[in-house]
């Protein structure tokens, strides 16, 4: 049982990763995979700060606003140089890897005996109890304002960017500069992933963003396969659908692990677990 | 009705399949955590069942109960199978290679931990204020000193280098010091060091076509995961421009490199495991501590040192 506690402390960590996958893909239709380095440089300012001993708030704050400049540029890039958005977000990652790794000045730093967000109710931050009340209250949070953002006017017209860019523009919306703000908005999201988990897991490494986007799209899919469950799913319900499917996509790899198979395999049945979670509710719905 | 039905399933399943029962049997159960799949790497964890196997812990005899796990180079996966790991009831928990003995000891501060192909933990940056180890950690690690011993050997066998090629990964700790010792070494012998580093394997060729077009007499392969996982790659190449290549880890120089004096993976494994076995048997850790790696060899490869015609001296031993 608390290996599936574990699991989904993982999957809580991560949905702020999901949340800003969502918001960059579902939202502006966007493939914007910034995500690979703008998570590692939110984990890089969490090690620096922790280590050197800063308030927690402002490292939060820090990692935030630093992955958020790191998507607004993949925004800028995007839409002010006429750069293909793929190409744009490849670009900024790969240069973000070598400013992650001059930043922490080598590739892994653990944080030994600093004092993290899971001691931020109690004195001993390494309880399970103590990470389980932080990361619930905090992803609840994060999941609350993001639905209220998007609720708003401002949301409004970011979810109209997304659908239909030439309706939204003839309403005298810059959807240039909304495209930037909204990724900068989903790549801070990413970034607070990365301040999660690298509480969570005790180290930062270099390395640790590579290949993440695929967990946290993978997760935004999990969701709409559930979202098909209802004909019109509200914002707020798509939104706690992404967190609740990074949780499941999360449980479902620790199945994977649990399940005592050759390690070789692990990755081809965790994909073949999301694959039938995927696809039952599909074939319930075409009968 | 049906949502419901469904979705309650897939967390019937998702729990059913999380939780397990824990088992009283006298046999001991061990976990292995192996961060990425690596022909090299993995005989590290051959070496340690050997010596666990030799000491009369054996899963085919049903004397030894085997948790492993290998997290296919995903950090979110490696967490994940800490967690697991951790919730088995273990005995002890061996970690090959860095990452993996990181990720666990950064979560457990009980359960003894056997580390093998991983830096000191003064390296590895797991000291405390104090400059404490964890108090939980075991194992056998290595210091950047064997690139000394690598250096004397490549200066013995051919003693007319000038100019050394060399790549190495920023993305590695251990690389990256490794790295600086041998710039230091080779600059103290008089040798000029031409670098470049990779990012990841897909780079090797690139870089080493780069390095080779500056003329170096022999090129140095740190074994880090770049390398190990590239090597063919860059054994095809310094063939080609007849550059002989030197290491400091075994395997590497049975597929291909001329010679190396270093640690050999499966004897490092197994000084971990015999460690292990004397903690089983006696169930304390009184007198452990991680160890530094005891076995380094001279080894070159015979088919190599022909085809480039190289004088080899005595003592040094040709690898299978």
């Amino acid at each position: 049982m608390s290996f599936f506690l574990q699991a989904i402390l993982l999957g809580l960590s991560l949905s702020c990763l999901s949340l800003g996958i969502f918001i960059s893909m579902k939202i502006f239709n966007i493939p914007d995979i910034t995500a690979d380095g703008s998570y590692t440089l939110g984990a890089v300012i969490t090690g620096l700060g922790l280590v050197k001993g800063w308030p927690i708030g402002w490292v939060m704050g820090l990692a935030f606003l630093c992955s958020a400049l790191a998507g607004s540029l993949t925004g800028f890039i995007g839409t002010q140089l006429k750069v293909n958005p793929l190409l744009s977000g490849i670009l900024v990652s790969y240069g973000l890897y070598s400013v992650n790794l001059s930043l922490l000045g080598k590739s892994n730093i653990a944080l030994i005996q600093v004092r993290n967000i899971f001691a931020i109710f109690v004195k001993n931050g390494e309880s399970t109890q103590s990470q389980t009340w932080v990361l619930v209250c905090f992803v609840s949070l994060v999941a609350f304002l993001v639905i209220l953002l998007l609720k708003t006017d401002f949301g409004i017209a970011m979810r109209a960017t997304g659908n239909s860019e030439t309706m939204v523009r003839s309403m005298g919306v810059n959807t240039n500069r909304m495209k930037i703000m909204g990724l900068a908005l989903a790549n801070g999201l990413v970034g607070l992933s990365g301040f999660l988990v690298a509480q969570y897991q005790g180290y930062v490494d270099v390395n640790m963003g590579i290949g993440i986007v695929i967990t946290g799209l993978g997760s935004v899919g999990l969701a709409d396969a559930f979202l098909n469950f209802f004909p019109i799913p509200k914002v707020a319900l798509r939104v706690l659908g992404v967190v609740l499917g990074t949780l499941i996509f999360q449980s479902l790899l620790g199945v994977a692990i649990s399940l005592g198979i050759d390690p070789n395999f692990l990755k081809l049945i965790t994909a073949g677990l999301v694959l039938l979670v995927v696809i039952i509710p599909l074939i319930k719905f075409t009968k | 009705m049906a949502k419901l039905f469904y979705l309650s399933l897939v967390f019937l399943f998702i729990l059913q399949s999380c939780t397990y029962s824990h088992s009283g049997s006298a046999i001991p159960k061990i976990g292995f955590l192996d961060a990425f799949q690596d022909e090299t790497i993995s005989e590290a964890k051959r070496g340690f069942l050997d010596a666990l196997s030799e000491q009369g812990f054996d899963e085919k005899n049903k004397t030894l109960e085997l948790v492993y796990k290998n997290a296919q180079g995903s950090i979110p996966t490696l967490n994940q199978e800490v967690s697991y790991l951790l919730n088995q009831d273990l005995r002890i928990i061996a970690t090959n290679t860095t990452l993996s003995t990181i990720s666990t000891a950064q979560r457990t501060h009980t359960l003894p931990i056997f580390m093998m192909v991983s830096p000191s933990p003064e390296k590895a940056g797991l000291l405390d204020k104090q400059g404490k180890a964890p108090v939980n950690l075991f194992g056998v690690y290595e210091t950047t000193a064997y690139i000394d011993t690598s250096i004397m050997l490549l200066k013995e066998i051919l003693p007319s280098v000038k100019t050394l090629g060399a790549i190495y990964s920023q993305g590695e700790p251990q690389s990256a010091d490794a790295f600086k010792h041998l710039k230091d070494q080779s600059e103290a012998l008089g040798i000029r060091l031409v670098a470049l580093p990779v990012n990841n394997s897909s780079e090797t060729q690139l870089v080493v076509q780069n390095l080779l077009s500056r003329h170096v007499d022999a090129f140095f392969a740190l074994p880090d995961n770049s390398v190990f996982a590239s090597f063919e790659t860059l054994l095809k190449s310094c063939n080609a421009a007849k550059v002989p290549i030197f290491t400091s880890e075994e395997g590497l120089v049975k597929r291909g490199a001329l010679a190396a004096f270093g640690a050999d993976i499966y004897a490092w494994g197994h000084q971990s495991g015999m460690m292990a076995a004397r903690y089983l048997k006696t169930g304390s850790t009184q007198g452990l501590q991680p160890e530094i790696v005891r076995l380094r060899k001279k080894v070159y490869n015979k088919e190599v040192a022909s085809l480039f015609k190289i004088q080899i001296p005595g003592g040094i031993i040709p690898v299978k």
